[in-house]
């Protein structure tokens, strides 16, 4: 299919304000705006985005498309050209632009720490889980790191969305010495806690879903 | 100028292994292409292979591996493996690795190919995504310094010895020299020189060239693994694991055709038995289309999909927009993961002085010719671990390197001038595009899992060509922010280096072993070619030269499945 894809075009060393340039392409509607991203690049090469694993699992390609922040490498073309018009990539807003789609990930990295983001194991753990529980954290533990959550949720409190999925994750634990006692540490008020768990499956790419019965 | 006691440069799964164990005791910090998290490690689905069954035994994993590797493997590096399995899964465990769990609580194990037990320890199909966020994790509460984005460009060389490198800050476009008394390579793969693979776009083999160009062996390059189940198309990975769960090989006929290449282990027959099968069925006509197979997890029920295969799932309804809950998916083999690799010891030291290397990138050896499922994962735990143990033992024994002004700025040199070369005003006849195309199919063509002295020899000559128009293209080297196209000619760069040495390789074997098949030379043959093929940087191109295999305790016998 001909396509015509808009792109967000950034130069921190000329640029006061980001710009937008066309590329006209034609792509397979099963192929994905990373391929279309990538078709761009050789028309351009000083057009800067960053991919890796192509198959949603690095997070590395994580921007917004019409609108919407999702991973390039999970978005069918025939999916972004739906509403007929070109298809608008820009970065992932929150973030702060560094070159074209390329945004600064120090600060969302920073924010783990935040949560304890690692396992304090319990000294009287017997190296048993039971298969419920361990599916329970499976969930969780798919999150990629691709920064999408902090980009679509305006406002969690002083403990971003990532980091959130994390302490969530680690709070039903139970080999970590915390566990629940984690929820105190937050400081998210339970309405957008509760608010947060019900959007995150929609919101995120890898459609995590956390048992909040067991976190509120 | 930056110092470190040990800088690792990789933040996969080998590379945060490794700083883990050097933080306990020594100033370490992680080199990275990529975020760690981004690391390709994270694609893997499989599991990671140890004996903790009660029927299962250390022993039985070195047989398998041995047999494997088509008696390449070195025997001593491999008991090294398998011995320290076990007590390494415990220890991810410990970390927080949400592993797959049986009824009563303890580790679940599945089947993976060329195993004679349920051996793979697992999340889900999640299980290098996993481990490599719980590493990651460990790192952060270890305080673990990372520069990521941050490129090796080359390692410097003083006395004979590594004593440093010169990196580039892709972010803001600057070089910098790193001095560290150890380095440690852990860089994976170069899976994409081929336009086939599984692999992600970061794995371009630049740590295994840039220790070739410094003057380390790279040992067994012909050794390539085609992955026998990749969607087709697009060559995305689908688990070992969908076979491992029960999934089913079929050909245009229905029919369960591994009965015929492997009537003992069917579908888990290892990766490079399967990935000739599948190819033999669509080279006599029993194809799809011409091009692809099936693989069949319609028996296995919705449930056992969704709780052991959900990424199999997902990609295969997005990738190949078939639920393979329902339908068969379309599959082809595809390159995956390379054997061959920066030469090491059981320790991970390489033949240079202050360089070690584990993981991918490495070759210790112990997958040989063909790497079993299950196996790269551990390796890169259990020898993660262990150049970390050794990279701060070495820093306690050893003189700190000298690194000379001089050296440093004969290195940068060149750099500086690349960086301040002007683009032409007029586009360019060639492109980096266009050599890595060429470079990127000949590859899949003519040096994959069936090969031919003619092909080959082909392959070398156009290679060289390919070299040639290389070097005459204007590198894009300007000094802005996530120059990525200058990455990319990099990049291109140390493929060429790497698919020159894979193809000589490959044409000088004049045998087949494992992965290794030679339509010419269809036969094993160990009086002439039970050896290691090493490579060393010459005057013109890559030297061969042989290298003695570790065999302690399994001679060499018939290789059925």
């Amino acid at each position: 299919m001909e396509t015509v894809i808009k792109v967000c075009r950034f130069d921190p060393g000329k640029d006061t304000v980001p710009t937008f340039q066309e590329f006209a392409m034609d792509l397979e509607g099963t192929q994905t705006v990373l391929d279309a991203l990538l078709l761009a690049w050789q028309q351009d090469p000083s057009l800067s985005f960053r991919r890796s694993c192509r198959s949603a699992i690095c997070g590395s390609c994580a921007v917004r498309i019409n609108g919407r922040p999702a991973l390039a490498c999970q978005t069918l073309m025939q999916q972004a050209s739906a509403h007929g018009g070109p298809i608008i990539v820009e970065p992932l807003p929150h973030f702060r632009q560094l070159k074209d789609l390329v945004v600064d990930l120090e600060p969302f990295f920073d924010s783990l720490k935040a949560v304890v983001p690692w396992l304090v194991l319990r000294d009287d753990y017997d190296g048993r889980m039971t298969p419920e529980v361990a599916r329970r954290l499976e969930g969780p533990a798919t999150c990629i790191l691709c920064g999408i959550c902090d980009a679509e949720f305006d406002e969690t409190g002083h403990v971003k969305p990532a980091a959130l999925v994390k302490a969530l994750r680690l709070a039903q634990d139970p080999r970590d010495a915390a566990g629940i006692h984690r929820l105190r540490l937050l400081q998210t008020p339970p309405e957008i806690l509760k608010l947060f768990l019900k959007e995150l499956p929609e919101k995120c790419p890898k459609g995590i879903t956390i048992d909040a019965s067991k976190c509120l | 100028m930056i110092m470190h006691e040990v800088l690792i440069v990789g933040g996969g799964l080998a590379g945060l292994m490794a700083a883990l164990t050097v933080s306990a005791s020594a100033d370490v910090a992680v080199l990275s292409k990529v975020y760690p998290t981004r690391s390709h490690s994270g694609a893997a689905q499989g599991g990671f292979n140890a004996a903790l069954g009660e029927d299962d035994s250390i022993e039985a994993h070195i047989f398998d591996t041995v047999k494997g590797s088509d008696y390449l493997g070195d025997q001593d590096a491999i008991e090294v493996l398998c011995a320290d399995g076990p007590e390494v899964i415990l220890e991810l465990e410990r970390m927080g690795v949400t592993w797959t769990r049986r009824a009563d609580g303890g580790i679940a194990q599945r089947s993976l190919g060329g195993a004679g037990f349920p051996r793979g320890c697992f999340a889900a199909d999640f299980s290098g995504h996993v481990v490599l966020h719980t590493l990651y994790e460990q790192s952060l509460k270890r305080g673990v310094k990372v520069y990521p984005e941050w490129h090796l460009l080359e390692l410097l060389v003083e006395d004979g010895g590594v004593a440093g490198a010169l990196v580039y800050d892709l972010a803001r476009a600057r070089f910098e020299v790193i001095r560290a008394r150890q380095i440690i390579l852990a860089t994976g793969g170069y899976g994409r020189a081929f336009s086939k693979t599984t692999n992600g776009h970061a794995n371009t083999g630049d740590g295994m060239a840039i220790a070739y160009r410094t003057g380390a062996v790279l040992s067994d390059m012909e050794f390539v693994q085609f992955h026998p189940t990749t969607l087709y198309g697009t060559n995305i990975l689908v688990s070992e694991a969908a076979r491992g769960e029960g999934g089913y090989l079929r050909n245009t006929e229905g029919e369960r055709f591994m009965a015929r290449y492997a009537p003992e282990k069917m579908e888990l027959a290892p990766r490079d038995v399967v990935a000739r099968a599948i190819f033999k069925e669509i080279k006599e006509g029993r194809g799809f289309d011409g091009h692809y197979v099936h693989l069949d997890l319609t028996h296995l029920g919705q449930a056992l999909v969704a709780e052991r295969l959900p990424q199999v799932r997902d990609l295969a309804i997005r990738y190949a927009g078939v639920d393979p809950v329902s339908v068969p998916m379309p599959i082809e083999p595809a390159q995956h993961y390379s054997m061959g690799g920066v030469r090491t010891d059981v320790w991970g030291m390489t033949t240079l002085p202050g360089l070690l290397a584990a993981g991918e990138v490495a070759n210790v050896s112990v997958h040989g010719a063909n790497r079993l499922g299950g196996n790269s994962l551990l390796e890169t735990v259990v020898f993660g671990r262990r150049v970390g143990k050794k990279a701060a033992e070495l820093i306690q024994q050893e003189p700190s390197p000298n690194l000379s002004r001089e050296t440093v700025r004969r290195a940068l040199e060149p750099w500086n001038a690349l960086l301040l070369s002007r683009l032409p005003d007029s586009p360019q006849a060639d492109s980096t595009f266009a050599v890595r195309r060429e470079m990127t199919t000949l590859m899949t063509n003519q040096v994959g899992v069936f090969r031919t002295g003619s092909e080959l020899e082909d392959a070398v000559a156009r290679l060289g060509q390919l070299k040639a128009r290389y070097q005459k293209l204007s590198p894009p080297g300007q000094a802005k922010p996530f120059n990525y196209a200058l990455m990319d000619y990099l990049e291109v760069g140390y493929l060429l280096d790497l698919s020159e040495i894979i193809a000589r390789g490959a044409l000088a074997r004049t045998e087949s072993r494992g992965a290794h098949y030679r339509l010419d030379y269809p036969l094993r043959d160990d009086r002439n070619w039970l050896h290691h093929t090493f490579a060393r940087r010459g005057g013109e191109g890559p030297e061969l030269s042989e290298g003695s295999v570790a065999i302690t305790r399994y001679q060499p016998q018939e290789r059925g499945y």
